[in-house]
């Protein structure tokens, strides 16, 4: 074969595979029937439960209306230019944001490292670590609450004085009803009770990254840093992802743990969106019995969904953006 | 109906209702504490009354023995889902032949809405005179001149200041004759909580108070103390309430009483004397941490008695409306409005006249008489109120502490259109003001107070110009009363 040849050959593109002509939507339905039959009643009651509700209830923002009876009263846009206005709102987005900002990322470090502990084949009593640190995911978070509360309130007067005593502390603290430390011991909290759900993640995606690659990297001359930062590290991103997105869902979400350890109090200082929209939906709060309005709650929960909505486009545009740039490195 | 006009989704619905109604029924039932007759023919009643069981238990025996052929069966609701409960059930056409009225909606709107009987065929102008002069209000009780209820209780002091004796007297705060020095005035409660923190070492605090149940404890102290410092609106611990009627606003900002208190408040905690997780403890623990000795004095009411009973612990007293000086400048005020409702009998009843007669007898003096006794509350009946002959001693104190509950203005008596007049509840309230101010979160104290009472007086604005705007004749005007003294009962006059 001559020079020329190869350099033709290179030039002239590889003829593609035949490509076998796609079903049409019928047939992949047909062909698939089964697994939309298995689908079916979870979307039912998705439809029912969650999607329906958020449409209905976009009607109430327009009513003043104490979920009783049918609503009467409209009010037009007043709602959201009430809870627009509210400095309380914009204190508990600001609270549930902080929560989200530390909780992630202090609870994936954790999970992490635990999980790299756990996942050492040589450690002995792996399995009984693994259960341990995943109990409190199974607990429920209002009994999680209501024991901690006791503790910290309850039963915690003679431990605060212990401290103070000692002096690892100014005076006595108390927890949950100082606004200097009741957020962050709701952080705390949070970061134990679900820290179980991420090691077991991370531990899955530990356990697909193939052996080989560490004893490879072992027989090139790499060291336990090394290592995690070349193959452990780029081996979890794709899970990693998936872990950060969830993380930051489930944290915006908070409300049982606030709820039961503090209603939001003191002075609205752990007030979070979900307690705001349940005291306005349900009436009360940190204070005199406050009529329920519906309506108001319905507006600040479409606000704060709005809210959501624009967090997480900017994390899957900053997601690819990463991946786009790691990619683009890449090559 | 026919059959010809059933339509098909006329009987779908109708089953729909049917099995809902069967559902809710039963599931009601099965939730609340049958009487010993539960036939289906019985009168059906409907309460929130736990504590209060063994007065309701005892009044139906002594009523099913009294009328014959006639049984009740009661079925006591969770209080915090009752109003749902009876809306539900009079939506679906089947209420209890009498029930407790719910707190919401408002009265007005459950006659409006037809829910309740109107009481006129049996409550004659005889039957009510047996309650006090001024009870059957328009707006209250009584809707375009109809009378839909009854009062059961009466008007006794909101709040007291419980001492614990064994706490005071470890502290030596006694009397030379051994019994222990009760504090009355600013000063005496400030000092006998220094004297408490001081001695015990840590063992016990002055104060306590458990305010993480979000039911706005802080307002009570508020509430107890200015009072008596000549604020006689005090601190709204009720939406709705909390006005001072001389001017017919809140007074938070302008009445020095607010602030000056809440500066002492401040300072008693700077200095130590408050149980340091007073905040986040529950209200229902820190009634146990009073009990057992954890602080020398809390603020609550007279539901505080019952489980102190229980558990055996009587060694304390309560005192009312301590002031800065020794005579009290303003007190409790009688609460026609709030007092004057109880039961009504439902518009749906097939046994109307025995459902009254059950009214009459739960809200006859022979009843009141037993509800002092049973150390459930003040009777709506004067003469049942007599502390002689009630066993305990704190309970039997605060029956006599009734004389502290003056008759106050009543603008509904003045202009019964103000009825309709539903002001909103701001947030933050008065509770989560004073909440702030002690945790510190609040600095500009009298900043806080004078932006509230504007945003109260400013709802009661809005409030009245809705009602205005329907072509009733209402004002804030009507709320003020000039010629009222807050040391004296008053009587309102009817508008000319």
């Amino acid at each position: 074969m001559s020079l020329l040849d190869t350099r033709e050959r290179r030039r002239t593109p590889p003829t593609p595979p035949p490509v076998a002509a796609r079903p049409g939507l019928g047939r992949r339905i047909r062909a698939a029937k089964w697994s939309y039959l298995y689908l079916a009643p979870m979307a039912v009651l998705l439809l029912a439960f969650v999607v329906y509700p958020i449409f209905a209830s976009f009607g109430y923002t327009f009513y003043r209306w104490n979920g009783i009876g049918e609503p009467g009263n409209y009010v037009g846009l007043a709602n959201f230019r009430q809870i627009l206005s509210d400095s309380i709102f914009w204190g508990a987005v600001e609270h549930t944001f902080v929560y989200a900002f530390v909780l992630v990322p202090v609870q994936l470090l954790l999970a992490l490292a635990l999980a790299l502990v756990l996942n050492n084949p040589k450690l002995k009593f792996a399995l009984f670590f693994r259960t341990v640190y995943f109990i409190p995911v199974v607990t429920s978070a209002a009994v999680v609450g209501v024991v901690i509360q006791l503790m910290l309130a309850n039963f915690g007067d003679s431990a605060g004085s212990l401290l103070a005593k000692t002096g690892m502390t100014d005076g006595h603290i108390d927890w949950l009803g100082d606004p200097h430390t009741a957020l962050a011991v709701i952080i705390a909290i949070g970061i134990w009770h679900t820290l179980g759900y991420n090691l077991v993640y991370f531990l899955a995606g530990l356990q697909t990254i193939p052996a080989e690659l560490y004893e490879a990297a072992k027989l090139d001359g790499c060291g336990p840093v090394q290592s995690f930062f070349r193959i452990t590290i780029p081996m979890l991103r794709q899970v990693g992802v998936v872990i950060v997105v969830l993380a930051f869902i489930g944290s915006f979400q908070v409300f049982d743990l606030v709820q039961v350890l503090t209603g939001g109090g003191p002075y609205f200082a752990t007030e979070v969106v979900n307690t705001y929209i349940y005291h306005l939906a349900f009436g009360g709060s940190a204070g005199a019995a406050a009529e329920p309005d519906i309506g108001l709650a319905s507006a600040a929960s479409f606000l704060y969904g709005l809210l959501l909505i624009v967090f997480s486009a900017l994390q899957v545009l900053a997601l690819r953006g990463i991946s786009r740039r790691r990619t683009a490195a890449g090559q | 109906m026919t059959s010809s006009n059933v339509s098909r989704r006329g009987l779908l619905r109708t089953a729909a209702l049917g099995a809902g109604t069967l559902a809710l029924g039963g599931g009601l039932s099965a939730c609340g504490s049958g009487s010993p007759s539960s036939s289906a023919d019985a009168l059906t009643y409907w309460d929130w009354y736990v504590t209060q069981a063994p007065w309701v238990d005892k009044e139906i025996e002594l009523f099913e023995k009294g009328h014959s052929g006639v049984s009740v069966k009661k079925t006591t609701q969770q209080n915090a889902k009752y109003p749902d409960l009876v809306a539900l059930a009079n939506r679906s056409g089947n209420p209890p032949d009498v029930f407790m009225i719910p707190q919401v909606p408002s009265v007005a709107e459950q006659v409006a809405k037809g829910w309740l009987h109107p009481l006129d065929e049996w409550a004659t102008p005889a039957w009510q005179s047996r309650f006090p002069e001024g009870t059957f209000l328009e707006g209250a009780n009584v809707f375009d001149g109809k009378v839909y209820s009854a009062p059961l209780k009466g008007s006794g002091p909101q709040l007291q200041l419980y001492i614990h004796h064994g706490v005071f007297k470890s502290a030596g705060l006694t009397n030379p004759d051994g019994s222990v020095k009760i504090p009355r005035t600013w000063d005496e409660v400030t000092s006998a909580a220094q004297t408490i923190t001081k001695k015990s070492g840590g063992r016990s605090y002055g104060f306590g108070f458990g305010n993480a149940d979000g039911i706005g404890v802080l307002a009570w102290w508020l509430d107890l103390f200015v009072r008596g410092a000549g604020a006689p609106g005090g601190a709204p611990t009720v939406p709705g309430t909390g006005m001072d009627y001389r001017v017919g606003k809140w007074t938070f900002g302008t009445d020095r009483a607010y602030a000056d208190f809440l500066e002492l408040f401040v300072e008693w905690k700077k200095r130590g004397f408050f149980h340091p997780n007073s905040v986040s403890l529950s209200d229902e623990a820190a009634r146990a941490f009073f009990e057992r000795g954890k602080f020398g004095m809390t603020v609550g009411g007279v539901w505080n008695q019952p489980e102190w009973t229980q558990h055996k612990f009587t060694d304390y007293s309560l005192v009312t409306l301590p002031s800065p000086t020794t005579t009290p400048k303003g007190f409790y005020y009688a609460d026609p409005v709030g007092n004057g409702t109880f039961a009504a009998v439902s518009a749906k009843s097939k046994k109307a006249h025995e459902g009254f007669q059950w009214l009459d007898a739960l809200t006859s003096p022979a009843a009141g008489r037993r509800w002092v006794q049973d150390l459930n509350g003040v009777s709506a009946h004067p003469a049942d109120n007599d502390p002689d002959g009630i066993d305990s001693k704190p309970f039997a104190a605060f029956i006599g502490m009734t004389e502290q509950v003056l008759r106050g203005p009543v603008p509904l008596v003045r202009n019964p259109e103000l009825a309709g007049v539903a002001p909103g509840v701001p947030k933050p309230d008065i509770s989560d003001v004073v909440t702030g101010v002690y945790t510190g979160q609040i600095k500009d104290v009298q900043g806080a107070l004078t932006s509230l009472a504007d945003k109260k007086f400013q709802l009661l604005s809005d409030a009245v110009a809705a009602v205005a705007k329907q072509g009733k004749k209402v004002s804030t005007s009507d709320y003020v009363f000039p010629d009222w003294d807050p040391t004296k009962p008053y009587t309102t006059k009817k508008k000319a």
